[in-house]
């Protein structure tokens, strides 16, 4: 059975995870309330929006992660790879709650969605938790996630400046001189927000992968006006196009996933011509940036496994760090074979974004700093362990990228670093013989007090 | 343009502004009400925006 968002909402409610605020709040103080709380946040009445409520910082730990994911928490990478790798394709259904209200011409108006201003130095309101559809005539429907920025009543921003299905789409609508249609749906359940954020190669149907998270297919309503299809249960959805006018208006500063204020870029936008919403929608805000980087790293992690597997290494554990956003570096220990530690390297820096890869052996404990710094320190020659890859895709809210300097639409690339922090070929593994207390086993402090 | 609106744009006449500064100055106003009024300021392509990302009131030619 295909969850919701609805259900994932109960389900942490259910976890003691989920605080419900029922006093009346301002969106202008939703994002500085929901980032006092330790727990995922629902507020049930909010001051000039009567029909809404608003969810948020819904996954912001591992713990919540698993709950989202329904497997124990060390179980997430491992899970999600294994059921992104069973895609099962959506189906359309005649009628969905996300179209239980339809407002078109003068009734779309973006201002009667509550938009919270979330960071101190945005451009203005954002919609931070899409699920952004789009469909192009020879490569087929995509899905991934962009944030919108307030414009207007009918129009919003939207950061389409790093490499994606959907840029390419879009540019090449703009070589036509024609617009993109897009659909935007919020408030779905995790399950299609990490399918959006999963690296799919162009022409797999992310919502074939969101069916394979579910084990089970996504139902899909047809849109009233642009020719795509949207998650059924969603709690509202925008229609409209991106303007075939190129990388040309102001969109941001926005609180990046990176942990970073931002700046200005230059980007699209996105022209409103329909809203559909349930009767009591709830407006899902993702609390940036956490809430995006725990989201990000089973992505991450399972593009990792599945690229080290690729290159034929046996993995053991493997982490993307939140200190990396959950996106820039991955952690892996693994059963090695002599040479597999550059290989697994080479394997970790081809996912993605990925500018620093780790690779330990599996005696080393990848989630436990110390252990981790144990096998850098000792492991490792600097001039026989490090490889770097010059001229790399980057993305541009790294500032070390200097994507400034590209100019309007430009691409960024990086350098990335391997660290095989395995055992060197050539030393023995004894030499490694942790010190273990003698009879530890024997005797019990509090036997002696 | 709506007197919230003409009101907005004036400060901004004054000096550029940080949009959260924007926001605080209008705290008496309801969050839609001054959605509208900043929708109306976007449509009419007369802001600009310095270095910071703080907006401004443009030229013409560099309005974005």
């Amino acid at each position: 059975m295909k969850k919701s968002f609805r259900d994932f909402v109960q389900a942490l409610d259910d976890g003691g995870e989920l605080l419900r605020v029922n006093k009346p709040v301002d969106m202008r103080r939703a994002s500085a309330l929901m980032s006092q709380s330790d727990k995922a946040v629902m507020f049930e009445n909010i001051a000039d929006y009567p029909d809404w409520r608003v969810a948020g910082a819904l996954i912001t730990s591992r713990a919540r992660l698993a709950i989202a994911l329904d497997c124990g928490a060390g179980e997430i990478a491992a899970r999600f790879e294994e059921r992104a790798a069973r895609p099962i394709d959506p189906v359309i259904v005649d009628d969905g709650p996300c179209q239980e209200v339809v407002l078109q011409g003068d009734d779309v108006d973006l201002s009667a969605l509550p938009f919270p201003i979330m960071h101190l130095f945005d451009g203005g309101p954002y919609l931070s938790g899409t699920f952004v559809v789009s469909k192009d005539p020879e490569y087929g429907r995509n899905s991934g996630s962009y944030r919108m920025m307030y414009r207007t009543p009918r129009e919003t921003g939207i950061d389409l400046v790093s490499p994606s299905d959907m840029r390419f789409y879009y540019q090449r609508a703009l070589d036509q001189g024609k617009p993109l249609e897009i659909a935007v749906a919020v408030g779905v359940h995790p399950y299609e927000m990490l399918a959006a954020s999963y690296k799919a190669p162009i022409r797999t149907d992310e919502l074939s992968i969101a069916g394979g998270l579910h084990g089970a297919p996504v139902p899909l309503v047809k849109c009233k006006t642009v020719d795509l299809e949207v998650p059924a249960d969603a709690e509202f959805v925008l229609e409209g196009e991106l303007l075939p006018i190129g990388w040309t208006a102001d969109e941001g500063p926005f609180g990046e996933f990176s942990q970073i204020s931002g700046d200005v870029k230059w980007n699209p936008v996105f022209r409103v011509k329909c809203i559909t919403r349930r009767r009591d929608p709830i407006f899902y805000q993702l609390q940036m940036p956490w809430e995006n980087d725990w989201l990000a790293a089973p992505v991450t992690e399972a593009a990792g496994l599945q690229a080290l597997r690729i290159a034929s290494v046996e993995p053991v554990d493997i982490r993307a760090p939140v200190g990396s956003c959950g996106y820039w570096s991955l952690i892996a220990s693994i059963k090695k074979r002599p040479g597999e530690g550059k290989n697994a390297l080479l394997a970790l820096l081809s996912v993605a974004e990925v500018k620093l890869a780790i690779v330990t052996d599996d005696d080393i404990d990848i989630h436990d700093p110390d252990d981790l710094d144990w096998a850098m320190t000792f492991r490792v020659q600097a001039d026989q362990d490090l490889i770097v890859v010059s001229g790399a895709r980057a993305k541009h809210i790294d500032p070390s990228v200097k994507s400034w300097e590209l100019g309007k639409g430009g691409l960024p690339t990086t350098a990335k670093l391997g660290i095989d922090a395995t055992i060197p070929e050539g030393v023995p593994k004894q030499l490694y013989r942790r010190i273990r207390t003698y009879a530890a086993d024997d005797v019990r402090l509090e036997d002696f007090l | 343009m709506s007197p919230l609106a003409k009101r907005i744009v004036a400060e901004l006449e004054q000096s550029p502004r940080q949009f959260h500064d924007v926001v605080e100055d209008h705290m008496d106003v309801p969050w839609p009400d001054f959605l509208k009024a900043w929708g109306e300021i976007r449509a009419a392509c007369i802001l600009g925006r310095d270095d910071d990302g703080a907006y401004m009131i443009a030229p013409a030619d560099t309005a974005v």
